[in-house]
């Protein structure tokens, strides 16, 4: 029964994916003078990024590209090995640098897996469910991305707090959930940010999914719940692929909710390179051995460019659809 | 294909997070059923309400054991505490001072059967106003460190929100040992006649004076420090001889100083023209017009006839301040120099151990050796603002905090009792913290100054010095091998002298204001300062600029006088 | 089968209302109600207390004395004005290229200029601390155009001021947005059946024709809908800006504006005074809710929402 409910789908799908590649509307000298403006302008990218990679692997702080230098591993092992510095004094230890890599990874993932799991089912309710207050629902989904995260923080932190009052001065909970309790929270009052806009996105993915199958589901008997888990979703990967990758980058790169809510003790890549860098830190910051922090913190970012571009391109739309 | 494999990746990340998410549940409900175990049992041991806690007497041994065997017979086998400290990578023994005091108190209990063991965590930000920030805002949260370590300018927000523990009976009944202390110092770390901070270390912010720029322009420095010291040396020379050094091409620059703040390196001027910052009578915070234009006009001056960088406010700490100041003229391949540099003592140390200084000979960039430090910088106090007024230096003192909230961490926090044995030890380990020789190393090695006399004496004894370099004081060992290296960086003679030529400084030393609201207004004068050094304001409408910002704001203008 | 209606949107909606209820309808009615107490230095007791409109008053009081306040608001006004025309126009403009070339190099260059939006702040804003430094490669171009001599920060500079600050923020902030008007487009252009093209090019149009006849007519949706929500965006972001101040890139008055001036007063060094930061957050939020009104209505909304098809 399922079985015939996919097959149909994927047919479906498939007249959509196997498009013809196309030649392009100009000619041959034009096109290079197009790529000749865009490499231009392109610059500043292009420079910036090698800039902060090469100076993670110099041995001098330098200012441009072009700048002559020596090429060392020596901030890479600094920085893994929790010096900032060539000579100062070692604040950090190595467990220290690869718990804050490991921090980071867990709020990364944790919001991502909240983001998909609030937001896939209700993305199907209002793309295939009749109930009152669908439209309602959908304009406030809207709204909400229109509220400005800055005025949230405040509540925010009240509502941390009467949570920590309530589970760990009241004595619910002993004091060595703090650190989970932080993490949960802070994953989640993340993951929330995300969620309006991942509803969104979604629901632009299932609207695509043809009428036909999930009704071929559903007079076979199955409950919306089985139609929904076994049907819809594996029909809409790469939808919530390209939810999981924006949301893992969410999570990835936060750097608000993560400083005020989760431990000092428990650093994120985000925090590490803030504290590095910002009021007087910069007094005393070694640069080079922060870039190889900043190019640690790329990684993510370069991975889904080289494994996902077309995915990534698409997730972009932000649900909006062409 | 990308997105399938994309697809499968994600996959494997989800089951990777659920199993950790499991891993965790699973985790948390094993130790829930052991801890509602351990609950039981100690309340039964404890038989109801515990013991009051020794009273501290002011004897470290017996206070110490004593809290030792109470913890051990109220069934507390371990006691964790965090400190939260932030400055310069070479001032870490801030935190590692904690550090070794902890362990100093296992190894007595130890020593004496005591079967407890202090764990200290520790938390470092370069960055010591975001460190304050930190404090400030984990508070609520129960995730601030129980030790903090910070500049006494925080202690009067602090104490006046309650965050702080008062520790004035405690003190009073070490009274011996803290006697010993500069008692300046001990009354910084004071708000309201109460003690909230014991001094951790100080410093001194010299005028730096280039010795080969002054030569090539033919100006013996020879007795110029005494001269400084008699107010004949002021502002007004200083601002010649830049201008000669400038002038002649010795120097690129006449004077360089530190960037974004006015608090404390700027202050200085207000001092220095006789102003102040502060009422005693009135204990509101003051705006001195006459001693802030003054200040500014130099500032203008200096900005204007090309002396001081337009836009030195900005300039970065890494590739243009230090390398400036350390450097040879852009004429010979350097980075540019200067005659005159507003520092603080622990950039002697400092330009030891980061590669500021690009050697024209080689084209690369290097730390500079002692000698080299010594060879190139002379040092004096910052001198009078015109004649007539004194020579200052200002010390922004670092203390020893202890939340109010401290030992939260510990079983039956919430029990007075236990509380109060938590905040009992988290004292003695201040108390270890402050001993003379780990107040010396922090010296060395950051170039601050020792806050007590014992520590000052150390310092000058070269068989102590010694020992420090061969890295025979006795510290534990993950103490050592985390600041080994800058000890060899910076152990040496050399700095060691300087440290005792420049404790004269402290007689002269200012500091700023122990006010709620000082961190603002010093706000504001950094914006004035950098709009007057920039040119978009004269002195006079920088002034009125300040006096506008406090005006302005209904806080500021009921906390603060403007005079003048 | 027919009961499964009236729990099934319930059950599916049941985890994303909790979280939009729990971490954003009551932080903001938080917020809101924060701005009418004296809440300081995170001290959450004091949000049992009110003191009416006082925050309302010494925040209007401040923009009528704050000689910094103007700035702010006018900061606020060029900022969202030229980044929106960076991100509209520029947008366009790269999305017609990346439409014209062919698609391998298309693709290139469209992930390239995605790059800025991908990258976690902490790393872009110190990619563009060493481009704008003071002896940085931007200032070394301009010295090599013969425009500039010496280390200047332009976002600093006296001579430059306001424009030299208002140029970065923009620039920066410009980078990160135009992807997504440069992606819309793109694919609005790519919808466009090809024959309208191909009619177009074989009746001698010049590719200035094409894309005014042609695509901006057809896509004429796509921009009203791009605009107003970039609109929204630059309204409410400041975590870009925010490194630019703090690192000093650009002025610290002259980077600031109105969401940014939020979140420094709740978070800034010295007094954190979240009392006079939600008032402001809260103008914020008005302003907000205002133009996701206006986007709703723009965004045709109606049309979108395609009816719920068979009747189960």
């Amino acid at each position: 029964m399922m079985r015939g409910a996919l097959s149909l789908a994927s047919r479906l799908l498939g007249r959509r994916g196997g498009r013809l590649e196309e030649a392009p509307l100009t000619g041959r000298g034009f096109q290079a003078i197009l790529v000749l403006a865009l490499l231009a302008a392109s610059l500043p990218i292009i420079l910036s990024y090698t800039l902060l990679v090469e100076l993670s692997f110099s041995s001098t702080l330098i200012m441009s590209p072009f700048q002559k230098t020596q090429f060392t591993l020596e901030n890479w092992r600094l920085f893994l090995e929790g010096k900032l510095a060539p000579t100062a004094a070692r604040i950090y230890s190595p467990a220290y640098i690869r718990s804050m890599i490991v921090n980071t990874l867990i709020v990364a993932a944790g919001v991502t897996v909240v983001v998909i799991a609030a937001s896939a089912p209700a993305a199907y309710a209002l793309s295939r469910l009749r109930f009152r207050f669908r439209a309602a629902t959908l304009r406030f989904l809207i709204l909400l991305h229109a509220f400005p995260g800055v005025a949230l923080i405040i509540g925010v932190y009240a509502v941390y707090v009467y949570l920590y009052k309530r589970l760990f001065v009241g004595g619910l909970l002993p004091k060595e959930y703090l650190l989970l309790y932080s993490f949960a929270y802070v994953i989640v009052a993340r993951a929330s940010l995300e969620v309006p806009m991942s509803t969104w996105i979604l629901k632009g993915f299932f609207d695509r999914v043809p009428w036909e199958v999930e009704w071929a589901a559903l007079v076979d008997g199955a409950s919306r719940l089985r139609t929904f888990w076994q049907v819809m979703l594996p029909l809409i990967k790469p939808g919530l692929a390209a939810v999981a990758i924006f949301a893992f980058m969410a999570g990835w790169e936060e750097l608000i909710y993560v400083v005020v809510f989760l431990p000092r003790e428990a650093p994120t890549l985000a925090s590490f390179i803030h504290y590095q860098l910002s009021g007087g830190s910069l007094e005393a910051s070694y640069l080079p051995v922060v870039a190889a922090a900043a190019t640690v913190y790329l990684i993510p970012t370069i991975l889904f460019f080289v494994f996902t571009q077309k995915l990534l391109l698409e997730a972009a739309h932000g649900g909006l659809k062409a | 294909m990308a997105g399938r494999r994309a697809i499968s990746r994600s996959v494997a990340a989800v089951i990777v997070v659920v199993v950790i998410i499991v891993a965790g549940a699973a985790a948390w409900l094993a130790s829930r059923g052991g801890g509602g175990g351990a609950a039981t049992t100690s309340a039964g041991t404890a038989g109801g309400a515990a013991a009051a806690p020794p009273e501290l007497t002011g004897n470290f041994t017996k206070d110490a054991l004593a809290i030792g065997r109470w913890l051990e017979e109220h069934g507390v086998g371990q006691v964790t505490y965090t400190v939260m400290a932030a400055g310069d990578p070479n001032s870490v023994m801030r935190m590692y001072g904690i550090v070794e005091a902890a362990e100093d108190i296992n190894d007595l209990w130890s020593e004496n059967g005591v079967n407890v063991k202090i764990t200290i965590k520790t938390d470092w930000s370069p960055d010591f106003k975001k460190q304050y920030d930190n404090f400030k805002s984990k508070y609520e949260l129960g995730e601030n460190g129980d030790f903090f370590v910070n500049s006494y300018i925080y202690i009067a927000p602090l104490a006046s929100q309650g965050r702080l523990l008062d520790l004035t009976p405690w003190v009073q009944k070490y009274q011996g040992y803290f006697s010993d202390f500069f008692q300046t110092l001990m009354k910084a770390g004071q708000y309201q006649g109460k003690q909230y901070g014991i001094p951790q270390d100080t410093e001194a912010r010299p005028l730096y004076i280039r010795k080969d720029v002054a030569r090539c322009m033919g100006w013996d420095l020879r007795g110029l420090d005494e001269k400084v010291k008699n107010g004949q040396f002021t502002w007004q020379d200083v601002y010649q001889k830049a201008k000669e050094a400038v002038e002649k091409g010795c120097a690129d620059w006449g004077l360089i100083h530190r960037k974004g703040s006015a608090h404390p390196d700027l202050i200085q001027f207000i001092f220095a023209f006789g102003g102040k910052l502060y009422d005693p009578q009135t204990g509101k915070l003051v705006v001195d017009k006459v001693a802030i234009k003054k200040w500014f006009q130099v500032e203008y001056q200096f900005a204007r006839d090309g002396l001081l960088p337009r836009d030195i406010m900005s300039w970065d700490w890494g590739t243009q301040i230090h390398p400036t100041i350390v450097g040879e003229r852009k004429a010979d391949g350097g980075d540019g120099n200067t005659l005159f540099d507003i520092g603080g003592t622990w950039y002697w140390t400092e330009w030891q151990s980061k590669k500021y200084y690009l050697d024209p000979k080689t084209g690369e960039r290097r730390p500079l050796t002692p000698e080299e430090v010594a060879e190139k910088f002379y040092y004096t106090l910052f001198p009078a603002g015109e004649p007539g007024k004194q020579p200052v230096t200002l010390s922004q003192p670092f203390m020893w905090m202890i939340a109010a909230n401290a030992g939260k961490e510990n079983p039956h926090y919430n029990d007075a009792n236990y509380r109060k044995a938590y905040q009992e030890l988290a004292f003695l380990i201040v108390v270890k913290a402050s001993d003379p020789e780990i107040n010396a190393i922090h010296s060395v090695i950051s170039a601050h100054l020792p806050v007590s006399k014992k520590a000052a004496n150390l310092l000058k004894d070269p068989q102590w010095v010694e020992k420090l370099r061969n890295h025979q004081l006795g510290l534990h060992q993950d103490v050592l091998s985390k600041i080994a290296d800058i000890i060899d960086k910076t152990a040496d003679p050399i700095n060691i002298q300087f440290l005792a030529n420049v404790t004269y400084m402290l007689d002269y030393t200012h500091f700023a204001p122990s006010h709620p609201l000082y961190d603002k207004l010093a706000g504001i004068f950094a914006d004035a300062v950098d709009k007057v050094i920039r040119g978009e304001m004269t002195p006079d409408q920088g002034v009125d600029y300040i006096v506008q910002k406090v005006k302005a704001d209904p806080d500021l203008s009921a906390n603060v006088e403007i005079i003048g | 089968m027919p009961g499964s209606r009236s729990w099934a949107p319930a059950l599916f909606l049941s985890i994303m209302g909790f979280l939009v209820v729990a971490f954003y309808l009551l932080p903001l009615l938080l917020t809101v109600w924060a701005s009418f107490t004296p809440i300081r230095d995170w001290r959450v007791e004091s949000l049992g207390k009110s003191v009416g409109l006082d925050n309302y008053r010494r925040l209007f009081y401040l923009i009528r004395h704050d000689p910094d306040m103007g700035k702010v608001l006018e900061t606020t006004v060029v900022f969202v004005s030229g980044t929106l025309l960076v991100n509209v126009v520029g947008g366009f403009l790269l999305a017609v290229a990346a439409f014209l070339l062919d698609e391998r190099v298309s693709l290139g260059f469209r992930l390239l200029w995605l790059l800025p939006r991908m990258t976690p702040v902490a790393v872009f804003g110190l990619l563009w601390y060493y481009f704008f430094h003071g002896n940085g490669m931007f200032v070394h171009f301009l010295q090599a155009l013969g425009l500039l001599e010496g280390p200047t920060w332009i976002g600093q500079d006296q001579r430059f001021l306001p424009w030299g600050a208002w140029f970065i923020i923009i620039f920066v902030n410009g980078l990160v947005g135009v992807s997504y008007g440069m992606i819309i487009f793109y694919s609005a252009f790519k919808s466009i059946p090809r024959d309208i093209y191909m009619a177009a090019l074989v009746d001698g149009a010049r590719l200035r024709d094409i894309i005014l006849k042609i695509m901006v007519p057809l896509t004429r949706w796509h921009i009203i809908f791009v605009t107003v929500w970039q609109l929204l965006s630059l309204l409410t972001t400041y975590a870009h800006l925010y490194v630019l101040v703090e690192w000093r890139v650009v002025d610290k008055w002259y980077g600031m504006t109105w969401s940014l001036y939020v979140f420094e007063t709740a978070f800034g060094s010295t007094v954190s005074d979240q009392a006079l930061a939600a008032a402001a957050a809260v103008i914020l939020i008005v302003v907000g809710i205002g133009l996701g009104l206006a986007t709703l209505r723009i965004m045709g909304f109606e049309r979108e929402l395609k009816p719920v098809r068979g009747d189960i």
